[in-house]
């Protein structure tokens, strides 16, 4: 009983989100909850790695290794992007919500934070992936 | 009940505004490089100053709340049955109550462990 309570209303949503008239706003409402569901994750797996300090330098090292692999600095990156979507996309929800001007211009606003994510993306694939410092 | 929803929903906003604020601090101050971040000397030297303990202590509960407080926001607009909406909350809790725990645990005590190998 409880089941069948449970799972109506998800294929429901799947329904509507097939049928969703997507528009910028709609996809940025969708893209927030997705990016930070996945912070939230995120979060609690960063707690835990720096867990590995007060288990001293080799077990801390040993689990950071992993971290230095090719596939985890693309990871690394996505990381980012999902940051940058979520803090940027909320700097446009605070501002839509508690200012007067802020929903006549959220698509505009929407554009400011597709650029500027976009160039802060590629700055970051420099660092992580060419290391101009050099470290 | 609704004025704590309008105090959440307020919440959320401005410790999102905030955690704006400490992520860009932290990607600056710690992921410039991949040395400042991921060496354990380094971090263990900023977590041993009172000043960057009270900085992540502040980063932890902020997220964690916001975090918890956005999946929730989002369990709400289901209508879920309400032991199932109980549940996933105590999950929720439960689950920032111990990783808030563990980063507070990991916080104030690193630098006991300095000099060990």
């Amino acid at each position: 009983m409880v089941y069948e309570q449970a799972r109506k209303p998800l294929k429901t949503w799947l329904q509507t989100l097939l049928h969703y008239r997507w528009h910028p706003g709609s996809l940025a409402y969708v893209l927030h909850r997705i990016s930070g569901i996945a912070l939230l994750g995120y979060l609690f797996v960063h707690i835990w790695t720096l867990r590995g300090l007060v288990q001293g330098q080799v077990a801390y090292d040993e689990k950071m290794q992993l971290f230095a692999t090719p596939l985890f600095k693309v990871a690394e990156w996505l990381l980012f992007a999902f940051v940058l979507f979520h803090a940027l996309n909320g700097v446009r929800i605070a501002l839509l919500d508690l200012t007067q001007r802020g929903s006549r211009v959220h698509v505009a606003l929407l554009r400011i934070v597709y650029a500027i994510g976009a160039i802060a993306m590629v700055g970051m694939g420099v660092l992580i992936f060419f290391d101009p410092f050099g470290t | 009940m609704k004025r704590w929803s309008a105090f959440a929903w307020y919440w959320q906003r401005i410790s999102g505004l905030l955690l704006v604020i400490f992520t860009i601090g932290h990607y600056v101050t710690v992921h410039w490089t991949e040395a400042s971040g991921h060496e354990f000397n380094s971090s263990v030297a900023r977590l041993s100053n009172p000043l960057w303990q009270f900085w992540y202590l502040g980063f932890v509960v902020l997220g964690l709340w916001h975090g918890v407080q956005g999946a929730y926001n989002i369990l709400r607009d289901f209508k879920l049955p309400r032991a199932v909406l109980l549940g996933a909350v105590v999950v929720l809790i439960g689950a920032a109550l111990y990783f808030a725990y563990l980063g507070f645990d990991t916080v104030l005590t690193v630098h006991e462990w300095k000099h060990r190998p």
